[in-house]
């Protein structure tokens, strides 16, 4: 596999504001990559700095050998946008957003004509070929989104957050599109705020906060390396804290306090819940490690705003 | 500035968008030109008699002519730019694709360009059947070209006013105090002789006025004076307002 995507000391600057403050990270060609945060954490902008819409304001960024400088349309014309507003051509049809747009890629028409038919199909979205997009629901609109960004045969595909705000059904449905578009050898670049999503879809994770990168990794290999095997979340008051911990000591490789839970990482979650169980304690959950603790340990479990 | 042929592209998606609003647009956008050749040219025309030597509705037919590109070029570079920049976010999603900032401006500026020509030629086609016609063939052919291009010089200017536009509500700045004051000052409803000095040379700053004089000579196939020197103002504010316009509005929309 040879690198697809490379910054090195990616900085981007808005007036005062530092978005993104000196990032470096390889993707390798075919993988999917995901970019997880919170919100404000820089993830659209570096994607928006990859496909060429954001000017960098220092280090260096390369998509497939070539300098990501704005409006190259090198870069532009290999890839595929699924954006995280559904900034659909509203006073068009579904067939001629689609339309449109392969003109903005210089597709023939005939050709054109062809990819639409193969990707309406690929989105489900046949039936709905002359609907106005306003009549089209949330999940429609998405997927939507996603055969417009393949109207190109992209070689990379950058997904900002494309199922916020879709009923679990209609996600999955997103998922499974990705997934078949990953192994058809398209390069992937995702950002998400859902764990889930990072953990059915990406190869590779990177954490970012603050626009900085925290941690980088392949998902399941963080949760292990970060958590361990199990969580065991406890509803109880601050005061026991101490207690606690000491009876998990030995079989717990970490605890965190958040309001009124107390959470402790195991490598064996039965061993904790059977020293626990002496206790008799009203609240506990036992429960399987998830990228989510992860990425709460490592942006903290506070509210950010 | 980094243009290319992608600008049909995006005057092409405004015609596939504006066959479904065809008949609305051309009711807006003749109505008001309408109003003044009826009120101002039937009803006041019969007072006024003649003016320069000609019947006052063909003294005024022309103005009518550009107020009308003027009118429709401006609203369509002000309020459906707007929309599409804002509400539908349109221009991000373009310029994820090989057209650039610069195109996407351009092609816009293009397609208010083009809603000018029609109003204006709607314009022209109204008062032929009023009998008010231009000259000669060559004199329309030449009018189709000057309305086009002053469709260029206002729906940039517009572009420049859209570029810093935080809501709707600031386009009544420069609609209702400069395009509409701008009608009347212009000498489109009546010679600007009579006006003080000071308020000619004001007059002799906006384009409506020398838009007017050429739209006049083209119109009767008499060369006035100062036409080249008002061809020679309206090239020169065209080309700046329309490097501005794609300068001002790129740098709003990529950051």
């Amino acid at each position: 596999m040879s690198v697809a995507i490379s910054a090195r000391a990616l900085t981007k600057n808005f007036d005062d504001f530092v978005a993104v403050k000196g990032i470096s990270f390889d993707i390798q060609e075919g993988e999917c990559f995901g970019f997880l945060g919170p919100n404000g954490a820089g993830k659209t902008t570096t994607v928006r700095m990859v496909h060429c819409v954001s000017p960098t304001t220092s280090g260096t960024l390369t998509v497939f050998g070539e300098n990501a400088h704005i409006d190259n349309r090198v870069i532009k014309k290999i890839t595929g946008v699924v954006p995280q507003e559904i900034a659909l051509d509203v006073d068009l049809t579904v067939y001629e957003n689609l339309m449109v747009f392969s003109h903005f890629f210089d597709i023939p028409r005939s050709e054109a004509k062809q990819r639409i038919a193969e990707l309406l199909a690929f989105t489900e979205l046949e039936a709905k070929k002359d609907s106005r997009i306003d009549d089209l629901s949330t999940g429609m609109k998405r997927r939507l989104l996603i055969a417009r960004a393949l109207l190109n045969r992209p070689r990379l595909i950058i997904a900002d957050e494309p199922t916020t705000g879709l009923d679990p059904q209609a996600r999955h449905l997103i998922w499974q599109r990705l997934r078949r578009l990953k192994t058809q050898g398209a390069t992937l670049i995702l950002t998400t705020q859902y764990m889930e999503e990072a953990e059915q879809l990406c190869d590779r994770i990177v954490i970012m906060h603050d626009g900085r990168i925290l941690k980088e990794g392949v998902p399941a290999a963080l949760v292990r390396e970060e958590i361990g095997a199990e969580v065991v979340e406890i509803r109880i008051g601050r005061e026991e804290d101490a207690r606690l911990i000491g009876l998990l000591s030995g079989a717990s490789q970490g605890h965190e306090r958040a309001g009124d839970t107390l959470y402790c990482y195991c490598r064996d979650g039965h061993e904790c819940m059977k020293r626990l169980m002496e206790l008799n304690l009203p609240s506990v959950l036992h429960r399987p490690a998830t990228l989510e603790d992860v990425f709460l340990k490592l942006t903290g479990r506070g509210l950010i705003e | 500035m980094n243009l290319s042929y992608r600008i049909y592209y995006v005057f092409l998606r405004n015609m596939v968008s504006f066959k479904r609003f065809i008949l609305p647009t051309f009711v807006i956008s003749m109505g008001q030109p309408l109003f003044y050749l009826l009120t101002f040219g039937i009803g006041m025309g019969a007072y006024m008699g003649y003016l320069g030597g000609q019947p006052y509705l063909h003294f005024l037919v022309p103005g009518v002519l550009v107020s009308s590109v003027m009118m429709s070029s401006t609203f369509e570079c002000l309020y459906d730019t707007f929309v599409k920049m804002v509400h539908e976010q349109l221009y991000d999603s373009l310029i994820a694709t090989p057209v650039s900032a610069d195109d996407a401006i351009a092609g816009d500026i293009a397609w208010g360009a083009f809603r000018g020509l029609i109003s204006g030629t709607l314009m022209m086609i109204v008062a032929a059947c009023m009998g008010v016609a231009p000259v000669s063939p060559v004199a329309v052919a030449l009018l189709l070209v000057f309305m086009a291009y002053l469709g260029v010089v206002f729906g940039s200017l517009a572009m420049i006013v859209t570029s810093y536009a935080p809501n709707f509500d600031f386009f009544s700045y420069y609609t209702e105090l400069f395009i509409t004051p701008m009608l009347f000052f212009s000498g489109l409803f009546f010679p600007l002789d009579k006006f003080p000095q000071w308020l000619k040379l004001l007059a002799q700053c906006l384009p409506l006025t020398h838009a007017v004089t050429v739209s006049r000579a083209i119109f009767r196939g008499i060369p006035s004076p100062g036409l080249m020197a008002s061809l020679g103002y309206l090239l020169a504010v065209g080309v700046v307002a329309f490097y501005l316009g794609i300068r001002l509005m790129k740098r709003r929309l990529i950051n």
